[in-house]
């Protein structure tokens, strides 16, 4: 190994990415407004509007259950009316007029026990789960009023942080995670073909330069872009920078100003040791592609399936066990594990699991720099 | 059929600055290069001249260790290729431009330079100065002539002054006057001990060099000065001479 001509592979490599505005977009601003819109539409989404159509098919005690139901409709913030069947029900979720019917009918059971059958419009699950919840919510404040009976508060602690209505907080770690890792992938598989392709591979492996000394050289060089990544992402995601009104600008804030209790050092380690494996990724993946489109066309293949079994979107603990063994093996899933160990539980050094997260990912790095210099074969014929 | 140019035994002249041995080069079935055998003296312009497609390139690259033969060896200055540090002391133009386009011209030469260990100004201004490209050293390279580039790709090629030099085409897409200097300084560079290596399949370049490999299907089919091949062949014209002694081939000007 010769520092020297390492010093000249890293030179090299940045200023070539340094001259690629393109792809300097790609590495700061694309995150960054990614994330920005992520957050956004998760914080800000608003709460479905009930807007419900009653059929009484029970009788005077229907009547009496559905005044109470549609009183704690409205008191929740519900349009209330009534309909004279299920049809008309149907009929006016149908054309949009309601968002969901209440069907009161006598009970199956005797005792004078009345059924409830919501009904949706079906075509968007997790609308018609608010829907059917804001009736069940109703349902349980019209039985309080008429018992008489308080229902006990339920109050929420959490062993980790402070409980927290903020949905960003568990998906910041797994989106700064994969975004470092998806563009570090693409650039470096690009960059690395057209090393193959444009001769200049030929030519380098024609000189004293080792393929040891080239996959270094570019995991410096990448890697560079990959830390100033991170720290940009990483002080977008937990800054908060107050900025006041001026004159007709309103006031805001720079930054997503989400709460972390670990240590931001160590949360750049962990997405440092990913994006290390992800330069060498791009080094070995490039070996099997011939065009820069076919860099791209590896994406389904190997970056899908870690977004999907990484915890990105889904918990890993709510995956089928099936797909467990599968969890295991994607270096993604420790980033993101080992993020959310140092935002969430605040994690130190000495937790076993972070431990476990920077050696797996320790590991993975060194695998794939082994057979990524593998692959730049003197033989390339 | 090779024809085997067997090395000179009485040991008058000086070492051979490059030595093939019995090298075959196989892709699948097919011979690349097929039981080349000979000795290259030094300070000495050497042309392999053949058809596209005949085994040059190839041969340039196992000459130069990029590839391993099939069977056989290739050594370069006494050295057995392929040898990483051997490499210093070898050029290589490749015939694909093989510089960065994204950089400019002098940070191509500086890159180069400290790969083989030639670092700061001097070997780059000497390199830019040989090529005639010091008015476009701040250019990026992707805002070169085919022809600039080309240039550009010899002085990364000349950067270490190497004693062995290989150049797969490096005149195509030079202008004529550009040509003529180029091979004014590749003879400086052989009066001062430099071994050059040429391939071209422009017969009207063949001239200007020392010797003549005639290249067909991976082997060499004659050796020679131009004068001796025209000779051989009995023919005025080399481009005769080759079809004469190459047979039915058809070759490119």
């Amino acid at each position: 190994m010769s520092r020297r001509r390492i010093v000249a592979l890293f030179r090299r490599v940045v200023s070539e990415i340094r001259r690629d505005r393109p792809s300097l977009a790609l590495l700061f601003i694309a995150p960054i407004v990614i994330t920005g819109l992520v957050t956004f539409i998760l914080r800000e989404s608003q709460a479905p509007q009930v807007t419900a159509v009653v059929v009484n098919l029970a009788g005077p005690r229907g009547l009496a259950v559905g005044n109470a139901l549609e009183a704690a409709l409205r008191t929740d913030g519900a349009t209330v009316s009534d309909v004279a069947d299920e049809a008309a029900a149907r009929a006016a979720i149908a054309d949009k007029a309601a968002s969901v019917g209440i069907v009161l009918r006598p009970g199956a059971a005797s005792g004078g026990s009345l059924d409830v059958t919501v009904i949706t419009n079906g075509l968007d699950p997790s609308g018609d789960v608010a829907q059917v919840s804001a009736i069940q919510r109703s349902v349980l404040a019209a039985a309080t009023a008429a018992t008489g009976t308080a229902i006990p508060a339920v109050n929420h602690a959490t062993v980790y942080g402070t409980p927290t209505d903020d949905p960003v907080t568990t998906f910041a770690p797994a989106i700064v995670a994969f975004f470092a890792y998806f563009f570090v992938y693409i650039l470096t598989g690009v960059s690395f073909l057209r090393e193959r392709t444009g001769g200049t591979l030929e030519r380098l492996m024609a000189t004293p330069v080792t393929r040891g000394e080239v996959v270094l050289g570019y995991t410096l060089g990448f890697g560079l872009f990959a830390t100033i990544q991170v720290a940009v992402l990483l002080l977008w995601a937990l800054g908060s920078l107050h900025v006041g009104a001026l004159g007709p600008l309103p006031a805001f804030s720079i930054g997503l100003g989400i709460s972390a209790s670990g240590s931001p050092i160590l949360a750049f380690l962990v997405v440092v040791l990913l994006a290390v494996g992800a330069v060498s990724l791009g080094i070995f993946l490039s070996t099997f592609a011939r065009t820069e489109l076919q860099i791209i066309q590896f994406i389904p293949i190997v970056l899908a399936p870690q977004f999907l079994l990484s915890g990105v979107l889904f918990p890993v603990s709510s995956l089928p066990s099936i797909l467990q063994p599968l969890v295991a093996i994607m270096p993604l899933n420790y980033a993101v594990d080992g993020l959310r160990q140092v935002f969430i539980r605040g994690a130190d050094l000495g937790v076993p699991a972070l431990q476990l997260d920077l050696a797996v990912l320790g590991i993975v790095a060194a695998f794939f720099a082994t057979i990524a210099a593998l692959t730049i074969r003197r033989d390339v014929v | 059929m090779a024809l085997h140019v067997e090395p000179d035994l009485d040991g008058a002249g000086p070492p051979p600055a490059i030595r093939a041995h019995g090298l075959v080069k196989s892709f699948g079935t097919l011979r690349a290069v097929d039981d080349v055998t000979f000795d290259l003296a030094p300070g000495r312009i050497y042309g392999l001249l053949g058809p596209n497609g005949s085994g040059k390139t190839t041969l340039i690259r196992l000459l130069t260790g990029l590839t391993v033969p099939t069977a056989g060896w290739a050594e370069v200055l006494g050295t057995r290729m392929p040898s990483r540090p051997n490499l210093g002391r070898i050029g290589y133009m490749t015939q694909t431009d093989g510089v960065y386009t994204a950089l400019t011209v002098s940070e191509n030469l500086h890159f180069f330079g400290a790969v083989y260990g030639v670092d700061g100004g001097e070997p780059v201004e000497h390199a830019l100065g040989i090529v005639d490209l010091a008015g476009r050293r701040s250019s990026i390279v992707g805002t070169l002539s085919g022809g600039q580039r080309r240039r550009l790709s010899l002085a990364c090629a000349l950067i270490h002054r190497p004693p062995v030099l290989f150049l797969d085409e490096p005149t195509v897409g030079v202008d004529p006057l550009l040509r003529v200097q180029f091979w004014a300084h590749f003879r400086a560079l052989t009066d001062a001990g430099t071994t050059i290596v040429v391939s071209s399949h422009v017969m009207d370049e063949a001239d200007r060099c020392d010797e003549l490999l005639f290249v067909r299907s991976g082997t060499i089919i004659a050796r020679g000065t131009g004068q001796e091949i025209r000779v051989q062949a009995g023919t005025a014209d080399l481009e005769q001479a080759f079809l004469r002694l190459g047979g039915n081939v058809e070759v490119t000007r």
